[in-house]
């Protein structure tokens, strides 16, 4: 079945879908905005395995553009919408679109980013009447055809982008859907983007499973987002570890009650255990799973199950259903518990592959396995422990040092709101280790007063040479702390 | 120089990193316009409390407070009282 059939199969008309801009959309209004939208790409001219761009913020017209192009048999290519013109126009001519959705505000922002004869289609369509195309489901649809590509941050400056199958999403949605227990009475917050493959999982098992979602694109302003979370009745909210970083330092968020939130889920990246702890503290009453994932594998790859945060605490769990996930180590075997090695995946999640980048592809992903370059450890009853990125290590004295084992120390520090660990060129040390940190607003906490806590608490080899306070570290479009643009800084401050 | 100056000055060559100035209206949205992101808000923050000498509660981070020139330039007149 094609995935805009398989997401939209089970919401009933009537029932709400989508939360956006203080109002309900139901699954009937969300139906009619995509085959509108579907039938506007047809009068396009857009084809079978043509890619269509989607730039805007998260709402009615992101999700029916989505769910139209794939509807079609096209390509949905999202844009992030943080971009400068130039990038954006550049990830463009990489994917060469044949059509973009884009939302009006966001256009006036990157109308230099588009080629002139570059077929656009406005948001304001959704209020004319036209064209409407929605073809009845089909058992037998080639779920091996590409559905999606998703552009990741990678780092290096060329664009990259990740094929994503039917099947991929499906095969991950339902995976999701199991682990997590979500039915349709589920409704979940979203402050991440849709453009990002973990905004996009939680629109995909929402809409699976007939639940809702409540579109929330003011997290710069966190109180927002937490007064929505009660308003709007969500009982489950997502967040990448800046999220939940903000909210426990930043907001009103610990000394909260939220009446309905029952499963918070955490990805993108380590949340040190401490912060994990603290959210815990902070949502008695609710399931936290620590999830992990890559865009290579659609999204989802591993979660730890809540009860056992208490006893596998910093461990990112073991494979979700379907996924086989496992460490290995240079030899190709299995590590030994406490040896470490490359995490290595598969499953009908994983990506058949980049687009067009058939050398990187083959790297990456080797006999349909993705080699995540993440280094881990495994412990005796098989859960899996992230130890780095295999490119952020840091070689101090001789010692190969987890660049988020020192972070880790030094957030325990509850002043200490984010923190980047990077190795710089060092005579005596082969790398000295160089940590940017941003803090709590108000604190008098000095870098002198962090250096002598982690004299306290590290080994010699792992205590840094420089602690430097910033008002923000460098962050993708997902959030994610970039490291690389904090070491092209090193030697400037 | 009068607040409202002063923040425009400030995102002008803080956020926007431009050299010509802050070029839109004091009731413009930063989120809207993307003028701010969620970095730049918690750098605003810490600017308002340096500047002006107050004290932001987080309960007060909200865009009536913050989202435009003239919102953040009252919210501080209001503080300063």
């Amino acid at each position: 079945m094609n995935t805009a059939d398989y997401l939209l199969q089970t919401g009933k008309d009537t029932a709400p879908a989508i939360f956006s801009k203080g109002s309900w959309v139901s699954y009937g209004d969300l139906r009619v905005a995509s085959a509108r939208l579907a039938g506007e790409l047809l009068a396009a001219g857009v084809q079978l395995g043509d890619r269509v761009g989607l730039l805007g913020e998260n709402s009615l017209f992101w999700i029916a553009a989505y769910l139209a192009t794939l509807k079609i048999g096209a390509i949905s290519v999202p844009f992030p919408t943080v971009a400068t013109p130039e990038d954006l126009g550049q990830k463009e001519r990489f994917v060469r679109c044949k059509a973009v959705f884009v939302e009006k505000r966001s256009y006036r922002k990157f109308s230099s980013a588009f080629p002139n004869d570059l077929t656009l289609i406005f948001d304001d369509i959704l209020m004319d009447e036209g064209p409407i195309w929605w073809e009845a489901a089909s058992a037998n649809f080639d779920l091996q055809k590409t559905a999606a590509l998703m552009l990741t941050s990678g780092t290096t400056a060329r664009p990259r982008a990740v094929r994503i199958t039917h099947k991929n999403i499906q095969a991950n949605t339902d995976s999701i859907i199991e682990y997590l227990d979500l039915t349709n009475s589920d409704r979940i917050l979203v402050v991440l983007p849709f453009y990002y493959c973990f905004g996009t999982s939680l629109l995909h098992t929402h809409l699976r499973v007939g639940g809702s979602l409540a579109l929330c694109n003011t997290f710069a302003y966190p109180e927002t987002a937490l007064d929505m979370l009660d308003s709007a009745e969500c009982t489950g909210f997502a967040g990448v570890p800046s999220t939940y970083q903000t909210l426990l330092r930043n907001t009103t968020f610990p000394n909260r009650e939220f009446r309905f939130l029952r499963k918070v889920q955490q990805a993108g990246g380590k949340l040190p255990t401490v912060n994990i702890q603290e959210l815990v503290h902070a949502l008695p009453d609710a399931k936290v799973f620590v999830m992990y994932g890559q865009t290579e594998a659609t999204a989802r790859l591993s979660y730890l199950p809540p009860d056992l945060l208490g006893i596998k605490l910093g461990s990112i769990g073991r494979g979700i259903p379907g996924v086989g996930l496992h460490v290995v180590n240079e030899s190709g075997n299995l590590v030994r518990p406490g040896e470490v090695g490359e995490i290595i995946a598969s499953g009908d999640n994983i990506s058949p592959g980049y687009f067009n980048e058939p050398e990187a592809s083959a790297e990456k992903f080797i006999g349909s396995a993705l080699h995540t370059g993440d280094l881990a450890t495994v412990d005796e009853d098989g859960y899996i422990y992230i130890v780095d990125r295999k490119s952020d290590f840091i070689k101090s004295f001789g010692h190969r040092v987890s660049s988020q084992e020192i972070e880790a120390h030094i957030l325990e520090l509850t002043d200490v709101v984010s923190a980047a660990a990077i190795g710089v060129p060092d005579d005596l040390q082969g790398e000295a280790i160089r940590v940017f940190v941003t803090l709590r607003k108000g604190t008098s906490l000095s870098p002198e007063e962090i250096l002598d806590f982690c004299h306290q608490r590290m080994a010699r080899h792992m205590v840094p040479k420089e602690i430097i306070v910033v008002d923000s570290l460098p962050t993708n479009a997902h959030g994610k702390i970039v490291k690389t643009a904090l070491r092209e800084r090193g030697e400037k401050v | 120089m009068n607040i409202e100056s002063q923040i425009r000055d400030y995102i002008a060559k803080n956020l926007l990193f431009s050299s010509n100035g802050y070029r839109y209206a004091d009731d413009i949205s930063f989120l809207e316009e993307g003028i701010v992101d969620s970095q730049g808000v918690m750098e605003l923050v810490l600017f308002v409390e340096d500047a002006f000498g107050i004290q932001v509660d987080d309960q007060e981070i909200i865009p009536d407070n913050f989202d435009s020139v003239s919102n953040l330039a009252a919210y501080v007149r209001r503080k300063k009282q």
